[in-house]
């Protein structure tokens, strides 16, 4: 499945839940039934900057392609950061590297999608876009 | 007495919906809302009277700085200042801090000492750090006690003849403290020959003070939280000691005269403000302060101990919230808190969607946010336009936001 289908997948799903509540409600869930992450991944190495909560992230390189491992000590940040690896994960750098979706714009969750100062899924974005220019160059 | 539901109509913002949930708005202690008198105020300075102060000859500027020049007086009179010179304008607290950190600490010895508390916010602990590794100074911390209070057997040992300054909260941002300004002064008095200087940053919108009357030195104050605009704020000291204070700051407006080798400084309070001034700013603050003597200080000061009090039972009722706050009679309406095994960050993004605004994080008290090992706390302050009801929707939405939670 491409990024934008992925996307595309989350997108609709999201859309069935009509408030803020809801969504995060949605976003719990997500991080309730995420893969456990191996605590000698939990360093500074893999921190994302810039969340209010801890985010960690974690690519690995198979067959040219990247996953990612992610985690968080909240739980919303979890249930996104782990939205954010699925979308990303099982694809190849360079078409991380040139995708251009504004997830922002397309998931409408205001609040923690903003790019405000400790506010982390810009900065989960960039990490994946900076990891994903590094192995595509 | 203050009718909340009469005075909330002065605050546009208070016509908002967030989530399609009327706003409770609990997050005065990062920033106060604003009243229209104040908004009014600052769009008719832009409007009608525009020009920069002390500088023209013509009739606009000479409104403007006739207008700017008249809130040092209001400000005088809200503070009981000896002098309207006595009030210089900064940008906010933090400027302040930095201000008199540098202003004082160049005419230190090494191995003098400064005195802060355990609880204390970053603008009144990062500048004196500054200082003391500029001029090798040394910092000690009051203990702040299991009630969250100030150890006053421990800042009484602190105290001795290395003591040159003691900068302590007025009004803590993250327990509602209240220290007794009046005793440590005497304390200071008794034992040192330092400077005592209060963070007035909370302490200021919420309680009548009186600064000869309290016999400190200095005081800092911010005037966004207080209702009025970002950007400005006030560093009050006492004019003997302002008089012998070098500015930190150079360049216009605070010059007597200017050669190629060297300058004089114009006499306080202009000395120590450089360049352009936050006019406007100043004039809408000058507005805040009206509405807030109008109100009456000490209906403000009731309000928020009443408030306290019933926002303190209330939150002390719900199962699992760990709440940090002082157990004396005395206190501010701020309540730092948090939930065993929740994040603080989940439960503010929770209250959201009930159109419940608090903050999280450390508060800029990470220190003894560390000292609690707490990473975050999410934090809930009253002002004067919140009431009991505001509070009843914050536990409820407390409460149910736990349940999703867990």
């Amino acid at each position: 499945m491409s990024i934008q289908e992925k996307v595309d997948d989350y997108k609709k799903m999201l859309a069935l839940f009509p408030n803020a509540q809801e969504k995060y409600q949605y976003l719990i869930e997500q991080a309730k039934n995420s893969e456990d992450f191996p605590e000698e991944l939990r360093i500074d190495e893999f921190k994302v900057n810039g969340c209010q909560s801890q985010v960690w992230l974690v690519p690995e390189e198979k067959e040219d392609k990247i996953f990612f491992k992610s985690d968080s000590d909240a739980l919303i940040a979890k249930g996104l950061v782990t939205l954010i690896a699925s979308i990303y994960s099982d694809e190849s750098p360079s078409d991380i590297a040139n995708s251009n979706i504004d997830l922002m714009e397309e998931f409408e969750l205001g609040v923690i999608l903003s790019p405000a100062r400790r506010n982390g899924a810009f900065s989960m974005l960039k990490t994946i876009k900076e990891v994903s220019q590094k192995l595509a160059d | 007495m203050i009718k909340v539901t009469d005075l909330k109509k002065d605050f546009p913002i208070f016509e908002r919906e967030i989530n399609g949930k009327r706003l409770t708005y609990l997050d005065s202690g990062a920033t106060s809302q604003k009243p229209e008198v104040v908004i009014n105020e600052m769009s008719n300075v832009y409007s009608n009277i525009n020009a920069n102060v002390h500088r023209g000859t013509y009739v606009l500027s000479s409104e403007t700085t006739a207008k700017y020049e008249d809130v040092r007086n209001k400000l005088k009179d809200f503070i009981n200042a000896y002098s309207s010179d006595e009030i210089i304008f900064t940008k906010g607290c933090t400027e302040g801090f930095n201000f008199l950190a540098n202003s004082i600490c160049k005419d230190l010895n090494p191995g003098d000492e400064i005195i802060l508390s355990e609880i204390e916010h970053h603008a009144n602990i990062i500048p004196w750090q500054m200082a003391a590794d500029k001029y090798n100074l040394k910092i000690k911390y009051v203990n702040i006690t299991e009630s969250f209070t100030l150890d006053i057997e421990h800042f009484e040992n602190l105290l001795s003849s290395n003591t040159k300054v003691v900068s302590i909260v007025g009004e803590s941002n993250m327990s509602g403290m209240l220290p007794d300004i009046k005793k440590l002064n005497s304390l200071i008095r008794e034992k040192t020959n330092a400077l005592y200087i209060v963070d007035g940053a909370q302490l200021v919108p919420h309680r009548k003070i009186d600064v000869q009357d309290l016999g400190i030195d200095f005081i800092c104050v911010s005037g966004h939280k207080m209702l009025g605009p970002t950007g400005i704020g006030v560093v009050w000291g006492r004019k003997e000691l302002l008089e012998k204070l070098d500015p930190v700051y150079g360049g216009g407006d605070m010059i007597e005269e200017v050669f190629y080798e060297t300058a004089t400084w114009a006499p306080i309070p202009h000395k120590f403000e450089a360049g352009t001034p936050p006019y406007v700013e100043a004039i809408g603050l000058g507005a805040a302060v009206d509405y807030l003597t109008k109100l009456d200080m000490k209906n403000v000061e009731k309000h928020s101990d009443e408030l306290r009090l019933y926002a303190k039972n209330k939150l002390e009722n719900i199962d699992r919230l760990n709440i940090v706050h002082t157990n004396s009679n005395l206190a501010g309406c701020t309540f730092a808190m948090s939930v065993e095994g929740v994040h603080s960050t989940d439960v503010s993004l929770m209250l959201d969607t009930f159109g419940v605004a608090v903050r999280a994080g450390h508060h800029c008290v990470q220190p003894f946010h560390r000292k609690l090992n707490l990473d975050a706390t999410f934090r809930a302050t009253g002002y004067i336009y919140n009431n009991e009801e505001d509070f009843d929707i914050l536990s409820d939405a407390i409460e149910e936001s736990i349940k999703i939670l867990t």
